[in-house]
């Protein structure tokens, strides 16, 4: 427990029968998300890597739904002076035992050589990213089959694919913090940069503030595709 | 030892303009002008709205994207010590051959301006800093505007001067379209449509003090589907901007961005 204690925990993560880390997202509210975006697909030996992981939740989550292998990965979390976010997941990896990999990176900064994964999990995406545009390609050039985002939305009265910003005093005024995209601008973005099929799907607890997103390549299985029916709808196969 | 050149003839300089696509109408000679999609009283209402008003007396000038050059000369014209023009789509484009285009006006014009055969998204300090930056009808250009932005913010000394197609300008929230294929202009190279609010953050965001806003100059009647800013670095000499004219608005002071929103609206 004093292992626990010593750590600030975003997650609420059950590390064993009794203890679960004090996290300010709940494990019920991870859990409803874990399964929405998960649930659709087989993860059984399946490779992953985790952009933005925080505390791990779903690399963990991952692990525990059979992926072969699975990378962690952050970079404003674990890298803000003072932060013990990165510790924190490496020490739910430990008490959990689930063999995951840690590693600090800037998606901006993902190149092919990084390596390939079938499955790429980039949960709050857009929120925090300056430029979520060179983002969204260093998760392209690193996915070898499905994307999975979640993220805040925003422009959904515009028919149009819409990115709106919002911004932080700073300075000189006020500092572009973080976009929240419309469904049809995650569309057409994913589209150009190369995937064919995108499935939409509200929040499983926030509704329509927040949104869903499976991106599958074109060299994916058709059967990949079986699980994402119910709550999702497809942007680019309606009907 | 570079020989003198011959000068073309009449005759074989209007040959050799024939020879090629031109986007910018430039007068080489007494009536002899490039035949541009953009005709001369644009690029003079243009060249009104964007140079005329900015001191460029002994500044160094970056012109991102200069196609055939029209700006660049102007630049030089309006007295900067060196300009250097710059672009790769259009000068290594198969119909356009914009960098030929940009050579035959240039060495007929007799102006002293370097080029570079770079594309923006690859620009960075290594090719300099310059006082002047001119980032004319290309934002809406690139996928990734935002990395874009931030090269031209690192190559700025003093002051960026954006020109831009425009978008959302009737809201007061930051937000850019995205226009897929060919949706705006039957363009396949047109891809972001960002508002004034939009502008102003990224651009403080980037370290811009000051930034000044004014409609394009043309066509009359849709003042907000384009837009022009100069953005002002803290280290910037305000001589160069001071005698610019009324219609350009401080578009960082409390409650501009509402005002231009409002009148898009009306």
């Amino acid at each position: 427990m004093s292992g626990v204690a010593s750590y600030r925990w975003l997650q609420s993560i059950r590390l064993g029968p009794d203890l679960v880390t004090p996290g300010l997202q709940t494990e019920a509210e991870l859990a409803r998300l874990e399964e929405a975006l998960f649930g659709p697909i087989n993860l059984a030996g399946a490779e992953v890597i985790e952009v933005g992981a925080w505390n791990g939740a779903f690399s963990l989550a991952a692990k525990r739904r059979g992926a072969a292998r699975v990378v962690a990965t952050d970079h404003l979390a674990w890298t803000l002076p003072g932060s013990v976010a990165q510790a924190a997941t490496e020490f739910a990896a430990r008490e959990t035992g689930l063999g995951i990999e840690t590693r600090v990176m800037d998606p901006r900064g993902f190149e092919p050589s990084f390596g390939q994964f079938h499955v790429v999990v980039a949960t709050e995406f857009f929120t925090q990213l300056f430029n979520p545009i060179a983002a969204l390609k260093g998760l392209r050039a690193i996915t070898s089959r499905l994307l999975l985002i979640e993220t805040i939305q925003d422009g959904m009265e515009e028919n149009r694919p819409v990115m709106m910003a919002h911004t932080l005093p700073t300075a000189y005024g006020a500092a572009v913090a973080g976009w929240a995209p419309n469904p049809e601008a995650v569309k057409h973005m994913l589209r150009e940069l190369g995937f064919d099929r995108i499935f939409h799907r509200d929040h499983p607890t926030a509704g329509r503030g927040r949104g869903l997103y499976a991106a599958l390549l074109p060299e994916t299985p058709e059967e990949a595709l079986t699980g994402f029916v119910a709550l999702w709808t497809s942007l680019t196969h309606p009907g | 030892m570079d020989l003198p050149k011959t000068p073309l003839s009449n005759s074989a300089l209007l040959n050799r303009i024939k020879q090629y696509h031109w986007f910018h109408s430039i007068p080489l000679r007494p009536g002899i002008t490039t035949y541009g999609a953009k005709t001369e009283q644009i690029l003079e209402q243009e060249e009104r709205a964007l140079i005329s008003g900015i001191d460029f007396q002994g500044r160094t000038v970056l012109d991102v994207g200069a196609w055939n050059g029209y700006f660049s000369f102007s630049a030089k014209r309006h007295g900067a010590a060196r300009v250097l023009a710059t672009d790769s789509f259009t000068w290594t484009h198969r119909y356009y051959r914009g960098q030929e285009t940009f050579e035959l006006a240039r060495d007929e014009l007799g102006l002293d301006i370097d080029s570079l055969l770079i594309d923006p998204t690859q620009i960075t300090p290594a090719i300099g800093t310059f006082d002047i930056v001119l980032f004319l009808g290309v934002f809406y250009h690139l996928f990734d505007p935002i990395d874009v932005l931030q090269r031209m913010r690192a190559v700025t000394g003093q002051l960026l001067l954006i020109e831009t197609h425009q978008d959302l300008a009737d809201r007061t929230q930051p937000g850019m379209v995205f226009y897929p294929g060919t949706i705006l202009n039957n363009d396949p190279t047109n891809w972001w449509g960002p508002n004034p609010a939009l502008m102003l953050h990224l651009l403080q965001s980037l370290g811009f003090a000051r930034l000044l806003y004014r409609h394009y100059p043309h066509p009359p009647g849709t003042p907000m589907t384009r837009g022009i800013y100069a953005c002002l670095t803290p280290e910037a000499d305000l001589a160069l901007v001071e005698r610019l004219g009324p219609e350009w608005r401080e578009l960082d002071a409390p409650g501009m961005v509402a005002a231009l929103a409002a009148e898009v609206r009306r």
